[in-house]
């Protein structure tokens, strides 16, 4: 791969902080997701009722999507996204409701949402994105393989700009991390510069 | 290539099934569920015991989705003449949908209980039949991961294994998926009302719904230089691959079909192929109201309504959701290698809303570019296209 490419911005959903590049954008000191979610909507002014209907997994992946992409004009974006825990919480809801011994019934609302890649969907019907999109499991956060694909989607001029990141919703607790990949940028796109980026809020 | 699938334990047999026209779906007698009267589906008549012993485990040690995933991985690898399968850089690329939630759901109380089934709770996950795969292979640090795209997820494994290789990361990559039939699934689909409860029958107007099935399917991948090196015999080659979102909806497609489009659209671009040079479909055609009607508006744009011979064999499988984009490009490869095009079984009334009659017969022609289709939940629209020649 002789081309280089940029990261033009980063941002987390961690701890009750929500932020761009670094610069806090909300902070909060719920320390309940669905409360502290719903505050982030309320204090972004997101105006997209679907929203509520959603899952733990996809309202974090839409409200760290909707930082993201403020000021982004260009559509011709792919999605790369992975986490550890694959949709197992909603999952789990789903489970329990079938398992239910005195109403064992599931409820649609539940059951579309126990995938992973829904949180793409979502991402995408929000954005209108029709780009590629994939949701791969890892152990752990994974720079190597997202700097990889990233690499091969624009080489292969698959797509203009790359959202890669981590999506991680579990038991009530969460990480997102978001970056944009494409031909200019102020951040390197490099295997250490992802990782350190992760890891810096 | 390998596969275990309802209609049948290997890629011989399943390929028998298929030009003979029978159909593995079923009532279910594997899972004891509320409702096994109102569905059919398509599952494995070999039962966990039988694939424990096959494997050489100890009862009850693994999910089925994984005992089903070693099964067809270990056919594939075999098929593939691979003595030693770290002589070169091997990947493994699996999708699944369901992880280990087969056992999860049958100990789910005993959880609280004893710790008797505990294993199961670390099985539970997507990415543990890929470990477990992994090692029944024989793979030592290799590049192992797992996609979930719902039902595009073993055709995403293939375009990236497929890209993996292309850009050099690999020699040879095990791609494929694999799904067995769960409470949680079919409780899932039934609460979405697209669960038909007779045999499913694609791109007919009544059509009632889909059935599920199960399977595990892969395909063994190898770079032009492994080939060379190892003077392999190719089944086939990835000529193409196209993913796009449909950014409609979380479980429907839209109207018109505009992710499959897109889809089929970067599938032929990257093949350097126009549409009138696709001789085949094997169509997604899950038998829902709702995509054959979207995938069939697709096809009429892509194919200017000159729209080649097509078939879905989800009447044969049932949809074997995270599996299906491997069941059928082993299918694809299969029409390649013997010039057949299977019939598209079930199949009376024509769709009202289109002129789209998919291929009823058996019909033996030369073939030399098969497209194949995969759609999933979350919009995520794959299409994969295979050639005979390079």
């Amino acid at each position: 791969m002789n081309k280089e490419y940029r990261i033009q911005r980063y941002g987390h959903i961690r701890q009750g902080r929500i932020s761009l590049n670094g610069i806090p954008r909300f902070e909060s000191n719920e320390t309940d997701f669905s409360i502290f979610i719903k505050s982030a909507y309320k204090n972004f002014d997101t105006q997209y009722p679907k929203f509520f209907k959603m899952d733990s997994l996809s309202k974090l992946a839409l409200i760290a999507s909707d930082v993201l992409l403020e000021n982004e004009n260009e559509k011709n974006i792919a999605l790369a996204l992975s986490n550890r825990a694959a949709s197992l919480d909603t999952d789990r809801r789903h489970q329990k409701t079938i398992q239910d011994i005195e109403n064992p019934f599931a409820s649609p609302a539940v059951f579309v949402y126990t995938l992973p890649n829904i949180c793409l969907g979502e991402i995408s019907i929000r954005h209108r994105l029709f780009s590629e999109n994939s949701f791969f499991i890892f152990d752990r956060f994974n720079a190597d393989s997202l700097f990889e694909y990233a690499n091969s989607l624009l080489a292969n001029q698959k797509s203009e700009k790359v959202i890669c990141g981590w999506m991680e919703f579990d038991q009530g607790k969460y990480d997102a991390f978001l970056y944009v990949v494409a031909k200019n940028g102020i951040f390197a796109h490099s295997i250490e510069e992802i990782n350190r980026l992760y890891l810096t809020p | 290539m390998g596969v275990i699938s309802a209609i049948g334990n290997n890629v011989r047999e399943n390929y028998g099934a298929l030009v003979a026209g029978r159909t593995g779906i079923s009532r279910i007698t594997h899972i004891d569920t509320v409702h096994k009267n109102d569905i059919m589906v398509g599952e494995i008549p070999t039962d966990n015991a039988k694939l424990e012993e096959q494997l050489g485990l100890p009862r009850d040690s693994w999910s089925r989705t994984a005992l089903l995933g070693a099964i067809a991985a270990q056919e594939a690898v075999h098929q593939a003449g691979i003595s030693d399968i770290n002589d070169a850089r091997t990947g493994l690329i699996s999708g699944t949908t369901v992880g280990g939630m087969d056992k999860s759901e049958q100990y789910f109380y005993d959880y609280f209980e004893n710790d008797r089934a505990w294993h199961h709770i670390n099985g539970l996950h997507a990415g543990d039949s890929t470990r477990k795969i992994a090692s029944k292979l024989g793979l030592e640090e290799s590049f192992a991961t797992t996609i979930s795209t719902a039902c595009s997820s073993a055709a995403n494994a293939i375009m990236l294994g497929a890209r993996m290789i292309k850009s050099g990361q690999l020699d040879r990559v095990v791609v494929g998926g694999t799904d067995s039939l769960s409470k949680f699934t079919i409780n899932g689909f039934k609460t979405l009302m697209i669960l038909s409860d007779t045999y499913n029958t694609p791109f007919d107007d009544k059509r009632k719904g889909l059935n599920l099935g199960e399977a595990a399917a892969y395909l063994v991948l190898e770079s032009p230089a492994l080939v060379e090196k190892e003077n392999r015999t190719v089944l086939g080659y990835i000529k193409g691959f196209g993913n796009a979102n449909d950014a409609f909806h979380q479980t429907a497609s839209s109207d018109n079909g505009d992710g499959a489009v897109l889809a089929m659209e970067k599938a032929l671009k990257i093949a350097g192929l126009t549409p009138d040079k696709v001789d085949y479909i094997n169509a997604h055609g899950t038998a829902t109201p709702n995509n054959d009607l979207s995938e069939g508006r697709a096809m009429l744009r892509i194919f200017d309504k000159k729209v080649p011979e097509f078939s879905s064999t989800k009447a044969y499988t049932g949809h074997t959701l995270a599996v299906a984009g491997a069941i059928e490009a082993i299918y694809s490869v299969l029409a390649l290698q013997n010039n057949v095009v299977y019939p598209n079984l079930n199949f009376k009334n024509p769709m009202q809303e289109f002129e789209l009659l998919p291929q009823t017969e058996l019909v033996r022609k030369e073939l030399n570019v098969v497209l194949s289709n995969s759609f999933g939940f979350g919009g995520n629209c794959t299409t994969l296209l295979f050639s005979k020649e390079v």
